[in-house]
């Protein structure tokens, strides 16, 4: 029998090892199971989008038929859009939980429509979802310590150390390779069910090995400090112990602590008071003088300064125009709050280089999409896309041309990330 | 039976050798020579260095003065070429006991280095007088004795100049103990050197061809056995207790 089958026997023997592993294997697959439902139910819900939009639209096309009044389907109609999850965004759900991944916007003010739900939790190392991340990440590593605290100390305790320490090259390859074996195992339980997961959900071979790379070196962080508390030749019970109080220290109470003090170091303003100052801004319009209004409107959209002037009557181009002014009135608080957002997040990837547990949370979050970037990303998309919205239907208000049902084939489509 | 051993290489070589542990010196200028084909017990009580000794000729601990040589080589310069020529039995053999006596002996013998067939296996161990149906049994329900002949066989099978025994009869009752010598003095007539530490004076003086009192650090009193003789136990106390009272006073 060769050494490495007689050291996985030995280790195989062993009640811990066995029921660790056999844990540590349920709750991987329990977390991709979970990822994966989690992506379908929101590839669902993001398939079901057009033909609700379609039903939608048909409600209002028939009343704007009637008036023929483009204000009214601008006003009345719902555009969706939407962010489709990345291949690997199962491994990794990130803020897709807790951020919308289908907005329906209008052509009316934008900021208020982006920050009505924005209650995402920018603190990237407290833990979320029950994802693979979160096993990788949080739980992985009491495994690490499962399989690692008596590798040496358990030798000695059960009276072979100086057995194993007398025999030539005084054991050194023994410890490697019983090191080795147990890594190698605790990184085939993790890996080897997400490369499946991953290979069902289209993940790139590159993206693959990476986040297969990134584990196996998640792993050697710890395996290496739980050598390391071994070579203190304390006892298994205080190894463990140890390394139970370094995983609480790593893991939780440090990054909670860092994040703690990024936030407090960047302060940044709750998105719902952009919204709120952008509805006052709004509501505050009607009760500024029209041509005040319009003047603003037009100063900073000449292309629109030719349109007709407004009669005494109410017009769609006048509620649209203070409705942008609005969003315009907060421009710089938006600018703000991104900029923070922004520079929590670079801090938060810089903590992550010194602690392991936040850094392997930041990459997969990254390689996922479900990040901060990923966000701020789509909500990029949104405004590219409410530009477009409010051009084509300020065509038809500022030039009163009319709008039938037919026009509103001709609305833009959200386009989302090619490939998604 | 005395063992002739006069003209023999000595396979262990210690010459003067002093070694500390912070303010505390636990060998002392000991000096001993244990020829090939020879078995010379260390006797001592707690403290007196009898482990230490055997920590430095595996290479475990350097001495800060002194030459140590096993099979020529210098422990603390060359570990590992010393340990390929040193076959241990600690004081209590734990072996793994989820393996049976040949995987154990399999296993060890693969960790060293020199794996042997299972045929040559099974010879040591009937060699080393465990009975043929507990070769393939796990290790889990041995008694000491059996424990230490599986280890024996091991020794054995490794085929190296030099054994060191660590009490090795502490805890065996009088049958595993004789049982345990005769394997030892066949281990001898091999050609191997054989030291032991233990406090058994008796085991010492019925295995042994030589005998050295190890008190404070270096040997203050050592006896050959002389011819057919063996040692009287008696008068071996004797001699060592006035030893013992000669380096107090």
């Amino acid at each position: 029998m060769s050494l490495v089958r007689y050291e996985l026997r030995l280790l195989l023997r062993q009640r811990l090892t066995i029921v660790a592993l056999a844990l540590l294997g349920v709750l991987t697959i329990a977390a991709l199971v979970s990822g994966m439902a989690e992506v379908a139910r929101q590839r669902a819900a993001i398939a079901a989008v057009p033909a609700a939009q379609a039903e939608d639209i048909d409600a209002v096309a028939d009343y704007v038929d009637r008036t023929k009044d483009a204000g009214s389907a601008a006003y009345y109609s719902f555009h969706p859009t939407w962010d489709a999850p990345a291949p690997l965004a199962f491994a990794a759900i990130g803020m897709r939980d807790v951020a919308p991944y289908i907005q329906r916007v209008r052509a009316l003010g934008l900021e208020a429509q982006i920050y009505d739900g924005d209650t995402f939790n920018p603190e990237l190392a407290l833990p979320g979802r029950f994802d693979f991340a979160f096993v990788l990440v949080f739980l992985s590593p009491l495994f690490v310590i499962a399989l690692f605290h008596d590798l040496v100390s358990g030798e000695r305790e059960a009276g072979r150390l100086r057995t194993l320490e007398a025999l030539p090259h005084g054991g050194r390859a023994l410890w490697r390779r019983r090191t080795s074996l147990r890594l190698a195992l605790l990184w085939a339980v993790l890996s080897i069910p997400f490369v499946v997961a991953a290979a069902i959900e289209g993940v790139s071979l590159p993206v693959i090995a990476i986040v297969v790379l990134v584990t196996a070196a998640y792993l050697l962080f710890w395996v290496a400090l739980a050598v390391l508390i071994g070579r203190l030749r304390w006892s298994s019970v205080a190894n463990a112990a140890t390394l139970a109080a370094a995983w609480l220290v790593l893991v939780l109470i440090v990054p909670t602590l860092g994040h703690v003090a990024i936030n407090a170091a960047v302060p940044v303003a709750q998105g719902a008071e952009i919204a709120l100052a952008q509805r006052e801004a709004v509501n505050h319009a009607w009760d500024v003088p029209r041509e005040n209004t319009m003047r603003r409107f037009y100063a900073n959209h000449p292309e629109w300064s030719d349109s007709a002037p407004l009669g005494p009557e109410f017009h769609y181009k006048w509620y649209l125009a203070f409705h942008q002014n609005g969003d315009e009135s907060v421009a710089k608080r938006v600018a703000a709050y991104r900029a923070g957002l922004e520079a929590r997040d670079a801090a938060g990837r810089a903590l992550g280089w010194v602690l392991p547990s936040v850094g392997v949370q930041g990459l997969l979050t990254r390689l996922a999409d479900t990040d901060l970037r990923g966000r701020l990303a789509y909500q990029d998309r949104v405004r590219d896309f409410h530009a477009r919205l409010r051009a084509f239907y300020y065509r038809y208000l500022f030039r009163d041309l009319p709008f039938g049902k037919a026009d509103f084939d001709r609305a833009p489509v959200f386009e989302d990330v090619p490939g998604r | 039976m005395s063992h002739d051993i006069s003209n023999a290489p000595n396979a262990i070589h210690i010459q003067d050798l002093t070694l500390s542990y912070d303010e505390h010196r636990v060998l002392d200028g000991l000096t001993l020579h244990v020829p090939a084909g020879s078995i010379t017990a260390l006797l001592g009580g707690n403290g007196a260095g009898k482990s230490t000794t055997l920590s430095t000729l595996l290479g475990f601990v350097r001495a800060q003065s002194g030459t140590v040589l096993v099979a020529g080589i210098d422990p603390g310069v060359a570990p590992d070429a010393a340990r390929r020529r040193i076959a241990y039995l600690p004081e209590n053999v734990a072996l793994y006991e989820h393996l049976t006596a040949i995987e154990n002996a399999d296993y060890l013998l693969a960790l060293s280095g020199d794996r042997k067939d299972r045929g040559v296996i099974t010879d040591a161990l009937a060699a080393a007088g465990l009975q043929e149906r507990a070769w393939d049994q796990r290790l889990g329900g041995f008694s000491k004795g059996m424990r230490q002949k599986v280890a024996i066989a091991v020794a054995l099978l490794r085929e190296v100049p030099v054994l060191l025994l660590d009490e090795p009869t502490s805890g065996l009752d009088p049958r595993a103990t004789a049982d345990f010598n005769a394997l030892v003095r066949a281990v001898r007539d091999r050609g191997t050197a054989v030291l032991m530490v233990t406090h058994d004076l008796l085991s010492a003086a019925d295995v042994a061809d030589r005998i050295g009192f190890l008190e404070g650090g270096r040997i203050v009193e050592e006896v050959a056995a002389s011819g057919t003789e063996r040692f009287d136990v008696r008068a071996l106390h004797a001699r060592f207790a006035v030893a013992s009272k000669r380096l107090a006073a």
